[in-house]
């Protein structure tokens, strides 16, 4: 479980980025921190493993404080996929690279074949095991990074801009690979521009604005009409399909299966 | 242009005067250009550097017997607390001359004025991108780091494992620089930057007369007095 109390993060410019945060996160959840640039959505996640400290306030990973703890330490609790997959990879081949993170946790010979042959599969470059991470296109080494994460095995996933960069395969990948996770209990935390992508793979959705969390809700609730001018304010637009049930009087239909289901119902 | 003046003449330029002089001029642009607060950090930089050159100076300075003081077995000289002083004076001036034109000067001004004077926008080019890369790079180095540290890479630990810890920090930077240069080339390309034709400047440099007479006299200063100091006009210590 990760506990958040009364957050603040004031970068050494004097930028407030975090302003006064309170999340509670159960273990298994699914949740997505959508909000315009700048809002703190990415400062607030490398709190999670200690890349970055407080500046006030205390984030609890399983009870314990993270402030006491190296990132190292927390490498093994919080996985964080960063954005751009060009930051991280430096191994000649894929399976190196994948194996890098499982190594230094301590995994060695067949546990760490495993780990990284699993992981390897969840993102769908089995086959790419023996090639250059160069090789690969953009959206594969986005991928790439992904599975160099998993393979960590870590009880909590971060995943910053997942689904940038990916045409429509590989945004079922990444969804894929959510749902797995979610059925094995571990909890997915993603930070995304993309709504779509947000209503259809997350249970919860957390909207921040400047610094503070604005709306908490399920994509129905956060995505209902009488949220839109709040959504507005932080330059979220909801998803086509909200709009459209909308229209159509149907309620709060964030995703494509809620509107198609609410437009039967109603015909029915 | 004051701030090239004033480091050279600190430099080349011994005794007392010509390094106060040069920390005049640097002190009245500081004043003038109203940077205060943001000239602190370079002046507390140079501090370590200062203490070292009294220290060594003033102990071990070879040959010098007019011993004015001791700690213990360490005597300090005359001599060598004068050639401490004029020295910390000299870097002191060199170092704030350095730090006034990098306060004041925006990389993009300098580029501008450089080729209006002449140079090659190829060369004023490959001096923009260096002046400019470093922040970049530096930017970048911290993301990887941060990156590597979330897979779990120990940058804390014994040397040995900071050792090992080179090679994931260094590669993605030298092929994210790599390839950094072929998307700069094309973007490069796609505003045209090869075009033969003389390029219209957007924004004129403001460039009043007391500036420009100030910038030849400083200049002419300089070389007189380079001139006397090498043809030994002037005497050195």
């Amino acid at each position: 479980m990760i506990e958040i109390h009364g957050l603040v993060h004031v970068y050494p410019d004097g930028t407030r980025a975090i302003d006064g945060v309170d999340l509670r996160v159960e273990d298994g959840e699914r949740i997505a921190i959508i909000g315009q640039n700048g809002s703190g959505k990415s400062t607030l996640v490398r709190h999670l493993n200690g890349l970055l400290r407080p500046t006030s306030g205390d984030v609890l990973i399983d009870g314990e404080s993270a402030a006491d703890q190296r990132v190292a330490a927390l490498a093994a609790k919080v996985g964080l996929v960063f954005q751009d997959p060009d930051r991280q990879i430096f191994a000649g081949r894929v399976q190196v690279e994948v194996g890098f993170g499982p190594r230094n946790l301590g995994l060695r010979g067949a546990a760490l074949d495993a780990s990284v042959a699993q992981a390897l599969a969840a993102v769908g470059l089995a086959s790419e095991a023996n090639r250059n991470p160069y090789d690969l296109g953009f959206s594969k080494r986005k991928l790439l990074a992904l599975a160099s994460i998993l393979a960590m095995g870590t009880p909590t996933v971060v995943l910053d801009e997942p689904t940038t960069g990916q045409d429509l395969r590989g945004v079922e990948r990444i969804q894929g690979v959510v749902a797995d996770l979610h059925a094995a209990g571990r909890t997915v935390i993603a930070v995304s521009h993309d709504m779509r992508f947000v209503a259809e793979t997350f249970a919860r959705v957390v909207v921040m604005e400047a610094g503070r969390v604005t709306l908490d809700g399920t994509p129905a609730e956060v995505f209902a009409a009488a949220n839109w001018e709040a959504l507005a304010r932080t330059y979220v637009e909801p998803p086509l399909a909200s709009r459209i049930g909308d229209r159509l009087g149907l309620g709060s239909t964030p995703t494509d299966g809620a509107l198609v289901g609410a437009l039967v119902a109603k015909g029915a | 242009m004051i701030a090239l003046c004033t480091a050279a003449l600190a430099f080349v330029l011994r005794g007392w005067l010509a390094p106060l002089v040069a920390l005049a001029v640097v002190g009245a642009t500081v004043a003038g250009a109203r940077l205060g607060r943001s000239f602190v950090p370079f002046v507390l930089a140079t501090i370590p550097l200062l203490i070292s050159i009294v220290l060594i100076n003033s102990f071990l300075y070879p040959g010098a017997h007019d011993t004015v003081f001791t700690i213990g077995p360490f005597r300090a000289t005359g001599t060598g607390l004068t050639v401490a002083g004029q020295a910390s004076l000299r870097i002191l001036a060199f170092a704030l001359s350095v730090a006034v034109f990098a306060l004041t000067t925006p990389t993009d001004d300098l580029l501008a004025d450089l080729e209006q004077r002449g140079l090659g926008r190829r060369a004023s080019f490959v001096v923009g991108a260096a002046i400019q890369t470093i922040p970049r790079l530096a930017a970048r180095a911290g993301e990887i780091a941060d990156s590597q540290r979330a897979r779990g890479l120990d940058t804390q630990g014994s040397l040995w494992r900071r050792v090992r810890g080179i090679v994931p920090l260094a590669a993605p930077m030298i092929s994210g620089a790599l390839s950094e240069v072929e998307e700069r080339t094309m973007a490069l390309e796609a505003r045209a930057f090869s075009a033969p034709n003389r390029r219209a400047t957007i924004r004129p440099m403001p460039d009043t007369k007391l500036e420009r007479a100030l910038r030849w006299l400083l200049g002419l200063a300089t070389v007189v007095l380079i001139a006397a100091t090498v043809t030994g006009r002037l005497a050195l210590p």
